[in-house]
């Protein structure tokens, strides 16, 4: 089909613009993995509440099942996903088409899910794992991953570099370009210079700084590269302000890769490290702000788009639940409110907020957004289980963040109280139990969310989209 | 503006060059502070057990005299290389069993942490760079969440008979653990007893090596 398309360097016809399989392909597989490592992380709350299904059987030990959870967020859930969505809309933000779609997309498709099937198999069956977190795959397929990551830089800094040469880009294509160039960086630091450049308190720093990189220059990046291209799109107007949009993204790419020491506060790490990771830290608070009063002053007017609109809805929803977790991080990064907080279950509800509320639900949105459109269709197949799952995700995420950051607090002082470990234990019991309540609430949420999937996909024609009545 | 919005400026100052600051403050200049450190192998940290007679060797003799089977078995006599043999089968099932996800291996100067996990009596250091610049920290092994304690002093903390009913079945030495039993680290003797296997005696190896450097007067071990 040909379409015409207008960019900055005036309006060029172009045919077949977007390979819609590959999209179909990378979504389809995301959310796929999204629902096993929800499994998985309802696995392991069970061992925590006592009550494991699977005792005793050495392949599915809770602590090789969490690698699962947290590797296959990262590798299986959020790279596909996000790699499905760039497919959709570099091309089209852009003006070209990606560097090569059948032979390079393929290979791409099938070397990613191999990438993460063999570490899954390497991780549960042959206790091949590495203890850096985030980076649980086994040292040995971190090359892979890292090859991988160069052809994905190719794959979509070639359409964006073509756009560049005509005219300024366009806020989307700063992120995903810069994101491009940082995260095979990022992956190969944070996997071999620790394992084999440095130890102790040197690889503690990288890793800490890998930990963080990988959420702050490869998902916070391309997250918010799609959120300037769907936002506009769907709501049809513009950002509100192109100058807080340049703040926005030079502040996160000047302060974000310096946090990462506040993983390891009150560590051997030398302190000048910790404080920089600190202020760091707090000043990217501003940063974020930034982001946000632009997002929210785009919305203005517009707020009842959000009534109807369920994709912007979870957008929206997750750029709320990103300015929560942001805040949150610029109190309890400093080394005060550490004592307390370090290593407790507050920690995992924050994890959970910006990685399940955030980026999860954003990648939700856009998926849902895309999906009917992919397949010729005007909306989904049901609004009701569209309704129902974003309900069900909201606010189980929800009862996830404050009942874990609750029960973190009552660890902490029940640690600093010097009382017998074992009362930590049963005093955080009750958390834990409602904890795995609000990940059933999460998972069926998922699975409703995944079937409305695949009855659109499937469904004959005739979702066709209804004009609502004016008021 | 119009450069700064484009490709190459983005790429290249944004990419590479902030990266690269933000990486030189936040590892590379630690790196460089720590360098005087002097990095270990296994094999040093072997030779250093046995030549200060830490309790790590005792409790590795300790193993050989109460396994004698399967010791023979999988590590043949008590020496630096089947203790450094031992220590490094033991990390690698520590890191692949996860056991990192809820046992942090890092005491903070905060927190009443030296009170609680310090050596009651003998050592309430907090943890320091140089016990961990060696090959079984690297990556190293602080972790960011404890649901069980931490073990970086568990050498003095418990010994090795509690270590093996504790690995088998937690609640059987801790009412209430909600850790899980590791019985694949198990096997039948020709007697028909439960004794730990290869990766076994490792763990209990690498568990009891954990803070061994920090018990301090050496115990005098009375085995023969």
């Amino acid at each position: 089909m040909a379409t015409n398309v207008a960019t900055a360097g005036g309006e060029v016809q172009v045919t077949n613009l977007v390979n819609y399989t590959l999209v179909k392909l990378h979504i389809g597989m995301g959310l796929l993995f999204f629902i096993i490592i929800g499994f998985m992380g309802f696995f392991y709350s069970l061992q925590l509440d006592g009550i494991y299904p699977f005792p005793g059987i050495e392949f599915l030990s809770p602590g090789r099942v969490r690698m699962i959870h947290t590797a296959g967020a990262a590798y299986g859930f959020l790279v596909n996903m996000f790699t499905g969505l760039l497919y959709w809309a570099v091309p089209r933000f852009t003006g070209y088409k990606v560097f090569d779609e059948k032979y390079l997309g393929g290979f791409m498709f099938i070397g990613l899910q191999a990438a993460v099937l063999i570490s899954v198999v390497a991780i549960l069956f042959f206790g091949q794992a590495d203890n850096v977190e985030w980076g649980e795959t086994p040292w040995w397929i971190d090359p892979v991953i890292v090859a991988w990551l160069l052809l994905h830089a190719v794959q979509f800094g070639t359409p964006i570099l073509k756009a560049s040469q005509k005219a300024p880009l366009y806020v989307s294509g700063w992120y995903i370009s810069a994101m491009l160039v940082w995260t095979p960086l990022v992956v190969f630091m944070g996997n071999f210079i620790p394992r084999f450049w440095s130890a102790g308190s040197g690889a503690g720093a990288v890793q800490s700084t890998f930990i963080h990189d990988l959420v702050g220059l490869y998902v916070t990046p391309v997250a918010w590269g799609l959120m300037y291209y769907f936002v506009p799109v769907i709501m049809k107007k513009p950002m509100w302000s192109h100058g807080l949009s340049l703040l926005g993204f030079w502040g996160l790419a000047f302060f974000y890769p310096m946090n990462g020491v506040h993983h390891f506060l009150w560590s051997p790490i030398p302190m000048f490290a910790q404080y920089s990771a600190v202020f760091a830290t707090v000043a990217i608070e501003f940063a974020v702000t930034s982001v946000l009063i632009n997002f929210m002053m785009t919305l203005r007017g517009s707020a009842e788009v959000l009534k109807y609109n369920v994709p912007l809805r979870y957008m929206y929803t997750g750029a709320i639940f990103y300015w929560i977790t942001c805040f949150q991080c610029a109190f309890h990064v400093t080394l005060t409110f550490q004592k307390v907080i370090h290593f407790t279950d507050w920690v995992t509800g924050h994890a959970h907020l910006i990685m399940f509320g955030t980026f999860g639900m954003w990648v939700l949105g856009m998926a849902e957004y895309v999906w009917p459109r992919l397949f010729g269709k005007e909306t989904m197949y049901s609004k009701g289980m569209s309704e129902g799952a974003y309900w069900l995700l909201t606010i189980g995420v929800i009862a996830m963040f404050v009942d874990l950051t609750a029960a973190g607090l009552v660890e902490g002082f029940d640690w600093i109280g010097l009382n017998p470990w074992i009362d930590s234990v049963n005093f955080a019991k009750p958390f834990w139990y409602f904890r795995s309540v609000a990940g059933i609430m999460m998972l069926t949420g998922l699975l409703m969310y995944a079937m409305n999937f695949y009855k659109t996909a499937t469904a004959g024609k005739g979702l066709e989209a209804q004009l609502r009545e004016s008021a | 503006m119009g450069k700064m919005e484009r490709f190459p400026f983005v790429v290249l100052v944004a990419g590479l060059g902030f990266f690269l600051f933000a990486d030189f403050v936040s590892w590379a200049l630690p790196m460089f502070v720590l360098k005087d450190i002097p990095m270990k192998k296994v094999s040093d940290l072997a030779a250093e057990a046995k030549a200060k007679n830490t309790s790590a060797w005792a409790d590795f003799e300790r193993i050989a005299a109460y396994y004698p089977e399967q010791f023979k078995k999988y590590y043949g006599e008590v020496n630096e290389e089947s203790f450094a043999k031992a220590l490094k089968i033991g990390h690698h099932w520590y890191v692949a069993e996860g056991c990192w996800n809820c046992h942090s291996q890092m005491i903070r100067p905060v927190s009443n942490e030296t009170l609680r996990f310090g050596i009651p009596g003998v050592s309430n250091t907090v943890s320091y760079p140089s016990e961990y610049q060696n090959e079984l920290q690297a990556p190293v092994l602080w972790g960011t969440k404890r649901i069980g304690p931490d073990l970086i002093r568990e050498a003095a903390v418990h010994n090795i008979d509690w270590q093996v009913a504790h690995l088998y079945n937690p609640q059987s030495t801790s009412p209430g653990s909600n850790m899980p039993g590791y019985p694949w680290y198990f096997e039948k003797d020709s007697k028909g007893n439960l004794v730990p296997n290869e990766r076994g005696i490792g763990m209990l190896t690498y568990i009891m090596w954990l803070g061994s450097w920090e018990v301090k007067p050496t115990k005098e071990w009375a085995l023969k």
